[in-house]
């Protein structure tokens, strides 16, 4: 269902996760089985390079290892990892912006026609859904934000909280992000809204 | 304009019923499963940095060992309740509630291999799947089907040793994620038959 994370659907155990807090390898597999591929998704939609997926998602389930210990059960086991896993990200990100000398508010660059069709995107709205390509065309924070709203499910709030931001910075990247996706969306016109019912968030 | 009056403000580009269907459409892309060897690499630094027990391998030369103990006890059990009758000392039993609770963790092992393999049975029963499907649907049957091979790759590694209560904790986990497949399953044919 859209606006749910897919980490929430995931269960484990209570007694599989007891284990894996005493060590046990096999309880890790269990969950690292469980838990890999949502982890390695939101690390590549963050970074597009497989490589450094790969990297964060060690390096998450290393974290998990480390502090399964002090899991209380208190949150869904899935929000836990989903949050050490968008924070490696995000940490991973901002790190590259630095060394870049490049400051999160100027991440933003323009799409043009040459790299929306080197994404695969194309202006007719017949091919007009191949979403994945066009989330690609977005600059990385424009990505994560639209990602963490739309899809986990945070808060203006908790994703400036996540970016060392405002809440108006979350909320201005995730409008601008629309706004270079809505070309690239197909709806049908009759299930469209009457002028004037855009929404706010 | 202060800050609340703006974000109040910010109109969004895209109208609800686009919206909705980005979302949905973002949701429904799906997931990637990472390379084979990321379990490995985890696994190794895991151990390095001893986070994870060492693993308890059964060695090929035990079986020495547990015939020597099962001899062993065999004597004692003919010859000890002997000797202790020839001082007049009362006889010493295995507890009740030892047994009982072999028993019972026993029973409850089978009851969970039994209840497996009815689920297998049942999905074995069910329409092969339906040739077009969601996408979404498919990564979530590959992934549940991933998760169990890897719980029976747990159970029937030779070379680690299981204690009852561990055998028991992931078969309880392998029948709950077969119950889930089951009813994915089940929901996949019942929107193709109609």
């Amino acid at each position: 269902m859209a606006g749910m994370s897919k980490f929430a659907d995931i269960d484990i155990d209570p007694g599989i996760v007891k284990r894996a807090a005493a060590g046990d390898a096999r309880a890790h597999e269990v969950i690292y089985r469980a838990f890999a591929a949502p982890v390695y998704s939101i690390c590549l939609r963050f970074t597009k390079v497989p490589a450094h997926a790969e990297d964060l998602t060690q390096e998450t389930f290393i974290e998990i290892m480390r502090s399964i210990a002090r899991f209380r059960g208190e949150a869904r086991l899935g929000s836990w990892i989903r949050r050490i896993a968008v924070t490696k990200a995000l940490m991973f990100l901002r790190s590259a912006w630095t060394k870049r000398g490049q400051a999160l508010a100027d991440d933003w660059h323009d799409v043009t026609e040459g790299d929306a069709l080197s994404h695969g995107i194309s202006r007719h709205p017949d091919d007009a859904m191949d979403l994945d390509a066009a989330l690609a065309s977005l600059s990385d924070v424009s990505r994560a934000v639209v990602w963490l709203h739309d899809v986990e499910g945070f808060t203006h709030r908790e994703i400036a909280g996540f970016m060392g931001k405002s809440e108006s910075f979350s909320k201005s990247q995730l409008s601008r992000a629309y706004q270079r996706l809505r070309p690239l969306l197909e709806v049908p016109d009759e299930s469209k809204q009457p002028e004037g019912a855009a929404i706010s968030y | 304009m202060d800050g609340n009056r703006k974000d109040d403000e910010m109109i969004c580009a895209l109208t609800a019923a686009e919206h909705a269907a980005m979302k949905e459409g973002l949701y429904e892309l799906p997931d990637t499963t990472p390379p084979r060897a990321v379990w490995h690499r985890i696994r190794e630094q895991a151990e390095a940095e001893g986070l994870l027990k060492p693993r308890v391998l059964r060695r090929r030369s035990t079986w020495y060992a547990s015939v020597g103990v099962a001899a062993a006890a065999l004597v004692a059990a003919i010859m000890l309740p002997g000797l202790r009758q020839q001082a007049g000392e009362p006889l010493t039993v295995v507890p009740d509630s030892i047994a009982t609770n072999q028993e019972i963790r026993l029973t409850a092992l089978q009851a969970l291999m039994t209840e497996s393999r009815e689920i297998e049975s049942n999905l074995r029963a069910l329409p092969d799947a339906p040739r077009v499907t969601r996408a979404s649907t498919l990564a979530t049957i590959s992934d549940l089907e991933d998760r169990i091979a890897a719980i029976d790759y747990q159970l029937n590694d030779p070379t680690v040793q299981m204690s009852d209560a561990d055998r028991e904790l992931f078969w309880r986990e392998r029948v709950r994620l077969m119950k889930s497949l089951l009813q994915l399953r089940y929901a996949q044919a019942q929107r193709a038959a109609f």
